[in-house]
């Protein structure tokens, strides 16, 4: 694929190619979470839209963080994947660079708990404010305060 | 200073409103009848569905996938079936792959004819809400005929299909596709969408602009409405539409009334596609053997379809065990309803109503 490695040859010692699973899939790795805004600003000038971000949580160590760009215009796939640490699960937002990671990032802090730096409204999307942990997380435990919980101050 | 303020008045619309097509909220500021602010709200329908993927044997899954979209459950149950597959590395029956197609295109009729109803009943047409439940109740009648469901069908396993068609399905569903051919193309041409009255509450209405497409990542018939040729059926074929001969239909205002047409145009495509289908279908098996029980080796298994609503995806990750480790779910409608804190603002309120019906959002795959 084209694109994936102009986008490649632009930072040699930061990226690295894991595996060509597709025609038009392409998933690269980055090293350095603190590089991750450089990086989404050279790939959007290959790729128009953030179409999702998966994280997939890996304890005790990482939480992988797959950021997937497709474009209008070609049928390229192109998936970066970053690892940021269990214990300070925190990265750049990437919402002021492509709009479509808005409201992916809110629901990656609703169901994870990651902290995007640098996001304008960073709260829960899809969970109400005050929901006790988060569900996504392989350590969540269905308790007694989340089986009881109603959102309204009464006592049973 | 008191005075001006005066007019000025938030109120909230949803969650439980018949012009929100399910459970949606927007906290709209208003100043006299023009929309200053808007503020969406989702979640009222949050099911957990990706953790409760992570809990499921991947055959256990598949009546959640089905009822994601309740509008559209079989191209769901496709997706997900799909992605499976691929992760399994089984290749399904070519008769299967078509019968898929066929069931594809039919709740795209009957997702589109739904919205036509819709539109008609939010715009104050109610003969058309009448009219558009009257034919998508015939295709209902077909599904219920193959699978025995009529909104959550369940008909697609992985592997293929639970049952093949019955006996005389292609005729019955070519003559319904006549009868649905005709009203589409005349009765509803002479009440909404050439009718004076119902343009008039359209055209010019909530234009999505190319910028905007682009900032909030929409995808499906609202873009094709503003002029961007995009279908992944086209552009990146599966199932069987390689096979088949289709137009992807355009528009270019980008208008309400644009996504209207967009839609019309999209159900006539539909019988063309289907009409060609019952032509070359193969016969043969319409499974495969998969045991009910499995794993996947670790693994990573996109895979992202056209559904009525624009593209939606799923990513998978496995990890040897007989359960996903990870299932992500990209509905369509999650993206298009962010652009609402544009598209309402400057409008009146009861234009609100016809660009959030134009827009289609199904609050089922927007909350998962």
């Amino acid at each position: 694929m084209e694109s994936s490695d102009t986008i490649k040859g632009r930072f040699p010692t930061l990226l690295s190619d894991v595996v060509s699973t597709n025609r038009n899939e392409t998933i690269i790795l980055l090293s350095d979470k603190t590089k991750l805004k450089t990086i989404v600003s050279e790939i959007k000038n290959h790729f128009d839209i953030l179409f999702m971000l998966m994280v997939v949580d890996r304890p005790p160590k990482v939480f992988e963080m797959n950021y997937i760009f497709t474009s209008y215009s070609k049928n390229d796939i192109l998936t970066l994947r970053v690892d940021i640490e269990h214990d300070d699960p925190s990265v750049d937002s990437i919402s002021n660079l492509l709009g479509s990671a808005d409201w992916e990032e809110r629901e990656a802090y609703d169901m994870f708990g990651i902290d995007f730096k640098g996001h304008k409204d960073l709260r829960r999307v899809l969970l109400p404010e005050d929901w006790p942990g988060r569900p996504l997380r392989k350590d969540f435990e269905v308790t007694d305060e989340v089986r009881n919980w109603t959102g309204l101050d009464l006592k049973f | 200073m008191e005075n001006k303020n005066r007019n000025k008045i938030t109120i909230n619309i949803g969650p439980v409103h018949p012009s929100t097509h399910g459970v949606l909220k927007f906290v709209v500021e208003i100043d006299q009848d023009t929309i200053k602010k808007v503020e969406p709200e989702i979640g009222f329908v949050h099911r957990g569905v990706e953790k409760m993927a992570e809990m499921k044997y991947f055959n256990s899954f598949m009546p959640i996938a089905d009822k994601l979209d309740y509008i559209s459950a079989l191209n769901w149950e496709v997706l997900y079936a799909t992605t499976v597959e691929n992760a399994l590395g089984i290749t399904v029956p070519p008769r299967a792959i078509y019968i898929r197609t066929l069931m594809c295109e039919m709740q795209r009729m009957m997702s589109h004819l739904l919205f036509l109803a819709h539109m008609g009943e939010d715009l104050g047409n109610t003969t058309l809400f009448m009219w558009g439940f009257r034919e998508r109740e015939l295709l209902m009648d077909l599904t219920e005929e193959v699978s025995g469901g009529r909104l959550a069908p369940m008909y697609v396993s992985i592997g293929g299909l639970y049952y093949d068609l019955p006996e005389g399905f292609s005729e019955r569903l070519l003559s319904t596709l006549n009868i649905i051919e005709s009203k589409v193309k005349n009765e509803y041409k002479a009440l909404s969408y050439e009718n004076g009255l119902f343009k008039m509450r359209m055209v010019g209405v909530g234009v999505i602009s190319k910028e905007q497409i682009v900032k909030y990542g929409i995808t499906g018939p609202n873009i094709r409405a503003s002029g961007v040729k995009r279908d992944i059926r086209k552009d990146d074929p599966y199932l069987a539409y390689d096979k088949v001969d289709f137009d992807v239909m355009t528009e270019t205002a980008g208008d309400c009334y644009a996504r209207f047409m967009v839609r019309v145009n999209e159900i006539l495509e539909s019988i063309k596609i289907i009409r060609q289908i019952i032509k070359d279908i193969p016969s043969g098996e319409v499974k495969v053997k998969v045991p009910w029980i499995f794993k996947i080796p670790p693994k990573y298994t996109f895979v992202r379809q056209e559904t009525p609503r624009g593209e939606a995806a799923m990513y998978m990750v496995t990890n040897g065990d007989q359960k996903p480790y990870r299932l992500k779910i990209r509905a369509p409608s999650f993206y298009t309803i962010q652009a609402v804190k544009e598209l309402f603002v400057g409008s009146k309120v009861a234009d609100l109503v016809a660009i959030l019906g134009s827009l289609d959002p199904v609050p089922g795959e927007i909350d998962r």
